[in-house]
C-alpha cells in the first residue's frame, strides 16, 4: 500500500512537470535508497501499472538502488518523435 | 525515435514536505506543540489518548486528528473524553496519514484554543515513518506484547521518533518480554530516544507522561 502511495506521487510529479507531454513519457528514472522504507520491486510493479494508463502512454520505470534513504525522481525520458503527437 | 532526457532530481516527498512545512508554520503561528503517535495496530495509542484527555483535558486545549484505514472508531472513543477538537481521517486504504490530510484537519480545528495537538497515525510501523506531517516530534508507542525486537525489525520508525512509549507494562509479569533488551535494541538504532513506561489501562507511568506533555506545551492556559 505504501508503495502505491509513492507511485501515485511519482505520477503526479510527472503530470505536473510534463503536462501535455505526459503521453510522450517513455521512462522514469528513480533512485531508491536501501533505507528509504520502500520495496523497489513493489514500487516498480505499481508504477508499471499506473504509467501504462492515461495520461501516460507506454512509460516504464527504472529503479536504481543507492545507500541511505534517498527516494527521488532522477530523470524522465520523453519521446519527441511520437507520431501520435 | 528521438529520446530526450529531462533531469529532475526531485525527492518524491517534496510536495508532502512542502505541505508539512505549511502545517509547521500554522502550528508555530498558534504556538501549538504537535505529536505524531505512531505504532503497530493494537499498541494502545487510543487508550493512551483517552487517559491523556481525561487527565489534561481541563488543563490544556488538546486537539486530536485520528487516522484509520476504515471506521471512525478511534475518534468516537476519544469524543467521549472531550467535547471538541477531534477530527477523524478515514484513509480509505492508505496505510499512513500525509501532510495534506493534516493540513485539511487543521482547517476544522480551533487553533487559537489549542495548545497541544495529537496526530494518531494509522497503526503501521513501516509507512508512517517516511511521511513528515509537520509535527514537533514523532512518538512511537510499542507494547510489551509485541516483542522486544520491534526496534530492530522496524529501525526507520525508531530512528525517526524522538520518544518511545513502552505501553502495557501491567502485562510484564505475564509475557516473555525483556524490558532492558527492548530499551537496548531501541537505543541501538536511536541512542537519543527518550522513554516512557506506561500502562494506559491501569494508569501506571502516566504521571511522567503527563508532566512531559505539560513541559512540552508552550502555553499552560486553562481552557475556558
Amino acid at each position: 500500500m505504501h508503495e502505491l502511495s509513492v507511485a501515485f506521487e511519482v505520477c503526479r510529479m510527472a503530470e505536473e512537470r510534463l503536462g501535455h507531454d505526459a503521453r510522450r513519457l517513455r521512462l522514469v528514472g528513480l533512485v531508491v535508497g536501501d533505507d528509504a522504507g520502500v520495496e523497489p520491486a513493489n514500487l516498480a510493479f505499481c508504477l508499471d501499472a499506473l504509467l501504462g494508463q492515461p495520461p501516460f502512454g507506454a512509460a516504464s520505470v527504472l529503479v536504481n538502488r543507492s545507500p541511505g534513504d534517498a527516494l527521488r525522481v532522477e530523470y524522465y525520458e520523453v519521446d519527441d518523435d511520437n507520431p501520435d503527437d | 525515435m528521438t529520446i530526450r532526457t529531462i533531469e529532475v532530481r526531485e525527492p518524491v516527498m517534496a510536495r508532502n514536505n512542502e505541505l508539512a512545512r505549511e502545517v509547521r508554520r500554522r502550528l508555530a503561528e498558534h504556538d501549538i506543540t504537535a505529536f505524531n503517535l505512531v505504532s503497530s495496530p493494537g499498541s494502545g495509542k487510543t487508550t493512551l489518548l483517552e487517559r491523556t484527555l481525561s487527565t489534561l483535558g481541563s488543563e490544556l486545549g488538546i486537539a486530536v486528528i485520528t487516522g484509520d484505514v476504515q471506521t471512525r472508531n478511534d475518534a468516537e472513543r476519544l469524543e467521549h473524553h472531550t467535547t471538541r477538537l477531534v477530527q477523524a481521517v478515514v484513509t480509505g486504504g492508505a496505510c499512513h496519514l500525509d501532510a495534506r490530510q493534516v493540513l485539511d484537519g487543521l482547517d476544522a480545528i480551533d487553533l487559537a484554543a489549542t495548545h497541544l495537538l495529537f496526530i494518531e497515525n494509522v497503526g503501521n510501523l513501516v509507512c508512517p515513518a517516511s511521511w513528515d506531517l509537520g509535527e514537533t516530534a514523532k512518538i512511537v508507542v510499542f507494547s510489551v506484547t509485541e516483542g522486544e525486537d520491534k526496534p530492530l525489525k522496524y529501525p526507520k520508525m525508531f530512528r525517526e521518533a524522538r520518544y518511545a512509549v513502552l505501553n502495557k507494562i501491567d502485562l510484564l509479569p505475564y509475557v516473555p518480554f525483556d524490558l532492558d533488551r527492548a530499551i537496548d535494541n531501541a537505543r541501538q538504532v536511536n541512542p537519543g530516544l527518550g522513554f516512557f513506561m506506561t500502562s494506559a489501562l491501569t494508569g501506571r507511568g502516566l504521571g511522567d507522561w503527563c508532566d512531559f506533555l505539560r513541559r512540552e506545551t508552550h502555553r499552560l492556559v486553562a481552557v475556558g
